[in-house]
């Protein structure tokens, strides 16, 4: 510290208050810029604080070592270690006080001069000032001062060897007899109190470190190390201490002091300081020479004591005070700010700095987002606006759980009203859940007709359905109402017409009328959708029609009465002035629908790519089209690139070209890429998919994460309501029993029992815990006949219902199973503590824990309840 | 109680005074600026007969090969003994008085010669290399035998070469050596490391150039006088011996001073040069001064033995010797 390298202290007590030493004692009081700004030659540290000079102290020459007085008066009492070992109390800018007055410029000198190299206050007994030197053949290195202590002679010393220099002697303030002298021919490098006892200290020598106890001087605990510069106690956890050598940290567990619990990365240079975060636990900052960073090691969450065995987890990095990269002197602790320091540069320019504190961050299972800095926590969570831009913004997780408390995807009956569940306004779903509707309707119709033969065509999709299309024929209508010759070529199939089916633009049955599709789509007003599909079944007339319907309608637009008109001036001359204007000015249309309509009127029959790949049309739309008018090699083909185009933008409308088969499972996977949505996965692919789909790992893998996130946001009722989804649809997911209850006694389930006695006809329902409720108890193993236990509360023996059940008998389960008696179910079972092994009837033990903590049982004192963290925790479902 | 055994080879080294100019580049170089050597362990005393330099076998490489330079063909290892437990009894005797019985004297039973260097923090004993297998199995009795590698302790076993070593019969050490008392007091001092600088032009002139006019004038007004400086820088820390009139030369507050300000007389070993073979010397003076519990710093040098005591107990220490050295006639 001597010379040039300025060091840095806090005080202990005063909070906005330091001391920076190198040759002088400058004290600082730091303070905000605003209220400095009053006064000039203010030092700026940070962009907030400002540090004001307050005092300069140059009274103690050859200054090896500082410490800062510990107790709050006298405040600014500094003991200073000399060159020449002798000790000096001096003090800062402060007011004559009386206490202190007595004490100023008080010496302690040893017997025989040489360096101090450190100093440190006992944190008890205050009066008590320990001293390191430096090594001498006849004299002790540790040396223990009593700061009250009055100058007295030492009997010991012969009084004619005394020569000390005048002035000192009379005044009284030299003080030559230490309380203690320890470590006789050593040097002490470092010393620190040990937090445990007031009498024992700890000492950095020439080649150990070592405990004294005071209380038996004659006794020393040691350890043989070189790490002995800057021995210092972790203020968070008594038993740790860390010491250096040249780069090297040592951290030691004064419970195992043999040798070191751990050693940090060496570094190139020798350490200068080493200070743990009087704020934060377990946060040690170390300086090496001429470095411009103070690396930090972050022990918090290494285990203590460390064992052997145990590969400790040290969080390490570097900060860098100066915004200049100037090279830091020295550093200090706040004492109480939390992780903030001072540090000074060579040349006494001083820095404010806060060491931030890394930010742990862990999402919720809903959309919030917490993370945690220092000892802040902060709350992110999504905006809960309502407004119907911000409902589609919304992130998938949320739209999931919602979907989820709706029932989404349960709708088994009804299909395509899963998309209103999801809410309805997703086209992609709308179509998706379509599709999977009328998949379903004619596997039904297939199953009735040929008991399944060709189910898996239907869920194979249009692409294979066209594929395996034979038997074609072609021919060429009129207009309908009108006897005019197209030279539009339309092709008939049994394969196109399952795809028209699926498409939704006809019925089941072997009618291939639009009519019914034309109506839905008018009482939708997609008037213009409902045109061109009626001009593509050759109906111009109907499309007119509608398009005037839609026009005079509420809300109508204009504008169709306009197109109707134009659609009126159709022409098939191929040179007309119709033909020229419509096929140039259709571009411009902004509905898709008028577009593609002009598109196929004025294209050359067999050429429709104006129809067919315009991507703004649905899907469905545009495959029905196909069908009706590609031939059978151009639609295969068309099919093929659309299908791909779908699966590489995991579009869901392609679900109608693959199916549910693995070309379907790719293209899911696309769409979960996109989006997420694991939910709208598992439920689409559990719909009747082949068994080896369902198998798919990739489908398997949107099975569990789906149930994951359901137990995550605890919907565990939508949880088991989906197991239950599933395991109806994939009768293989059905998980095997896999808890037993066995008798007391016999050791043998009683289950088991039961199964192994089907023809009895006995199943759980005899222990009134399934079913509905009978008045058949049986209280007893089935094994061997002993009773079983008994339930703490009522006290009858189990397997009795818990009575009061209203017995409605078996009548029609399924409608009656309301929720009461669900529950009713579940109070009969059985349940025990796994503690103290105390139990009953769930719904006795279920109202018992309502209101009390500990087990029913007299003189048990377990409180079994809290020991079931998961029984502490409530579904967010609440059905 | 622990004895260290120091990780130092050292060699002894004796300086002409006609040749000192030779050496000067080395000696100031390992005295004033250690961080551009790695020599860990330097020490030069001045006689009226020569320089002797003690020296680790890096900082030996910085002196030149010459005719004026005189080495010791032993490599010597240094020896610390450091009292384990911390006891507080502070009338303990100190120096080489402290460890007479102890060590110097089991080792001059054993033949071993030892070489002694004494300095404000601690005293060193330097054995031979080749002594010390002898050297463990002497001491192990009564010491804790630690070995310093890389600077940290281990423990040194002892090789168990207890095969062909017979038991000493303890025989009365008499003095055989002539010795001499010079006039001039001495003080046993160190300085701040960080204030070396700003003394070394002042102890470069003390060690270098103090021989010439000044001191002859002097030596002329007292023929008891002695020429003696010692210095030495011994891993970090700095001791002097020098007499009183050469501490006035200091500034104030740069040596290091007790508190008692303690003075020492010099007893001076030796008519002739005592040669590196002859052992006991040590042992011939540190017991009578440990039998009257008399403090001492004990220098060896290449060609004579000195021996510091306080000036107070200069009279009965030479008549505690010289009694021994007539018991020995």
């Amino acid at each position: 510290m001597s010379g040039s390298k300025p060091d840095i202290l806090w005080s202990p007590h005063h909070v906005d208050r330091y001391v920076i030493c190198d040759s002088e004692l400058s004290l600082y009081r730091i303070g905000s810029i605003g209220s400095a700004e009053a006064k000039a030659g203010t030092l700026p540290l940070s962009e907030e604080t400002a540090a004001t000079l307050l005092a300069i102290n140059s009274d103690t020459p050859y200054m090896k070592c500082v410490a800062w007085y510990p107790k709050h008066e006298p405040e600014c009492l500094l003991a200073v270690g000399q060159a020449n070992g002798r000790v000096v109390l001096t003090s800062l800018g402060q007011s004559p006080n009386s206490k202190c007055k007595e004490l100023m410029g008080k010496e302690f000198v040893p017997k025989h001069a040489r360096q101090c190299n450190t100093l440190a206050w006992n944190p008890w007994d205050s009066n008590w000032l320990a001293a390191g030197l430096d090594k001498h053949r006849a004299d002790f290195s540790v040396l223990i001062w009593d700061i009250s202590s009055k100058y007295a002679p030492d009997i010991s010393l012969p009084m004619e060897k005394i020569r000390l220099s005048s002035g000192d002697t009379d005044s009284g303030l030299v003080v030559t007899k230490p309380l203690y002298e320890l470590g006789q021919n050593d040097a002490c490098l470092s010393l620190c109190w040990l937090p445990r006892d007031q009498k024992l200290l700890l000492a950095g020598m020439h080649r150990n470190l070592a405990i004294f106890d005071l209380r038996n001087t004659s006794q020393k605990t040691f350890v043989n190390t070189k790490a002995i510069q800057g021995v210092t106690v972790d203020p968070h956890f008594h038993e740790r201490v860390a010491s250096f050598f040249e780069g090297q940290v040592a951290i030691w567990d004064l419970r195992k002091f043999e040798k070191p619990v751990l050693t940090l990365t060496e570094q190139p240079k020798p350490l200068t300081k080493v200070a743990w975060c009087p704020t934060r636990t377990g946060l040690l900052a170390t300086l090496t020479r001429d470095s411009n960073v103070i690396r930090l090691y972050d022990m918090q969450h290494a285990p203590t004591p460390i064992g052997d065995e145990t590969e400790p987890t040290i969080i390490e990095r570097s900060v860098q005070p100066c915004s200049d990269n100037s090279v830091i002197s020295s550093f200090a602790w706040h004492p109480s700010a939390q992780n903030r320091m001072v540090v000074v540069s060579p040349n006494r320019a001083m820095t404010d700095f806060t060491v931030f504190e890394r930010i742990s961050l862990a999402w919720g299972s809903t959309t919030s987002l917490m993370w945690a800095c220092g000892r802040h926590l902060y709350e992110c969570a999504e905006d809960g606006g309502q407004g119907g831009s911000a409902e589609k913004d919304r992130d998938i997780a949320t739209k999931m759980r919602q979907r989820a408390q709706n029932g989404y995807g349960h709708d088994t009956a009804q299909v395509w009203r899963n998309h209103l569940l999801a809410g309805g306004d997703d086209p992609q779903l709308k179509s998706l859940w379509y599709t999977l509707h009328f998949m379903k309707q004619y596997t039904e119709d297939l199953e009735q007709k040929q008991q399944g033969s060709k189910q898996s065509l239907i869920y194979s999709g249009i692409k294979n359905i066209v594929r395996s299309s034979s038997g074609t024929t072609e021919n060429r209508r009129c207009w309908r109402g009108s006897d005019r010759q197209t030279d539009v070529a339309r092709y008939h199939s049994e394969e196109r017409s399952l795809a028209l089916q699926l498409c939704g633009w006809i019925g089941r049955g072997p009618e291939v009328d639009v009519e019914p599709f034309l109506k839905t789509l008018e009482q939708e007003g997609e008037w213009e959708r409902a045109a061109a599909v009626a001009l593509f079944n050759l109906d111009i007339r109907r499309a007119i029609q509608i398009l005037n319907k839609g026009a005079s309608s509420e809300k109508g637009d204009l504008n169709l009465n306009v197109v109707a008109m134009a659609l009126s001036g159709y022409t098939d001359e191929k040179n007309s002035l119709w033909r020229e204007m419509c096929s140039t000015l259709r571009l411009p249309l902004k509905k898709p629908y008028l577009c593609v309509m002009f598109a196929f009127l004025t294209s050359e029959p067999g050429a429709y790519d104006g129809v067919l790949y315009e991507s703004s049309v649905a899907v469905r739309d545009r495959v029905a089209f196909a069908c009706m008018f590609l031939n059978d090699t151009q639609l295969p083909r068309y099919i093929d690139k659309l299908t791909n185009e779908m699966k590489e933008a995991g579009n869901l409308e392609g679900i109608l070209l693959t199916g549910l088969t693995k070309d379907g499972v790719d293209l899911m996977e696309s769409y979960v890429d996109r989006t997420g949505d694991v939910q709208t996965a598992s439920f689409c692919m559990l719909m009747g998919s082949p068994g080896e789909v369902v198998k798919d790992t990739r489908v398997q893998c949107w099975i569990e994460n789906y149930r994951n996130l359901l137990d995550a946001w605890r919907f565990w009722h939508k949880r088991a309501e989906f197991d239950i989804h599933r395991s109806k649809l994939d009768p293989s997911s059905k998980p095997l029993a896999q808890v037993f209850v066995s008798c007391n006694f016999c050791g043998k389930s009683i289950s088991y029992s039961c199964s192994a006695m089907p023809h009895q006809g006995r199943g759980f329902s005899q222990y009134g815990v399934s079913g509905s409720p009978t008045k058949s108890k049986v209280t007893s193993c089935p094994g061997c006949r002993k009773p079983l236990p008994r339930c703490a509360l009522c006290l009858m023996n189990m397997g009795t219902p818990v009575s009061s059940c209203p017995g409605s008998g078996k009548i029609d389960e399924k409608v009656d199973l309301t929720r009461d008696k669900k529950l009713a179910q579940f109070n009969n079972w059985f349940t025990w503590c796994h503690n103290c092994r105390h139990g009953g009837h769930a719904g006795h033990m279920l109202s018992w824990f309502r209101d009390h903590s500990e087990c029913p049982v007299s003189a048990c004192t377990c409180k079994c309840m809290q020991l079931d963290t998961t029984g502490n925790l409530v579904p967010s479902d609440s059905s | 109680m622990e004895l260290h055994i120091l990780e130092h080879s050292l060699k002894v080294a004796s300086i002409a005074k006609e040749g000192i100019q030779i050496c000067t580049h080395g000696l100031i170089k390992l005295a004033f600026l250690s961080s551009k050597t790695r020599c860990k362990f330097f020490s030069l005393t001045e006689t009226p007969e020569d320089y002797t330099i003690i020296v680790d076998e890096d900082g030996f490489k910085e002196l030149p090969q010459s005719e004026y330079l005189s080495v010791a063909e032993a490599t010597w290892l240094a020896l610390n003994v450091v009292s384990g437990g911390g006891s507080a009894t502070s009338s303990q005797p100190i120096g080489v008085t402290k460890i007479a019985k102890s060590v110097i004297a089991p080792l001059a039973d054993h033949n071993i010669s030892v070489f002694m260097l004494s300095t404000y923090q601690t005293d060193f004993i330097l054995v031979r290399e080749r002594d010390l297998p002898m050297v463990m199995h002497t001491l192990s009795s009564e010491f804790t035998l630690l070995r310093v590698v890389n600077g940290e302790t281990v423990a040194a076993n002892s090789t168990g070469v207890t095969n062909g070593f017979v038991k000493p019969k303890l025989v009365p050490r008499p003095i055989i050596h002539p010795l001499s008392s010079p006039s001039n007091m001495f003080c046993v001092t160190s300085l701040d490391p960080d204030t070396l600088p700003s003394v070394a032009t002042l102890l470069m002139d003390v060690m270098f150039y103090s021989g010439g006019v000044k001191e002859s004038a002097a030596s002329g007004d007292d023929s008891g006088h002695i020429r003696f400086f010692s210095f030495s820088l011994i891993e970090g820390y700095i001791s002097l011996v020098m007499d009183e009139q050469t501490t006035r030369r200091f500034p104030n507050n740069v040596l290091f001073t007790s508190a008692s300000g303690e003075l020492w007389k010099m007893v001076r070993i030796g008519g002739q040069p005592l040669g590196f073979d002859e052992c006991g010397i040590v042992a011939q003076i540190s017991e009578p001064l440990a039998t009257a519990d008399i403090p001492a710093y004990y220098i060896s040098t290449f060609k004579f033995d000195h021996a510091l005591v306080p000036e107070e107990n200069i009279q009965s220490v030479i008549g505690a010797l010289r009694t021994n050295e007539s018991a020995g006639h």
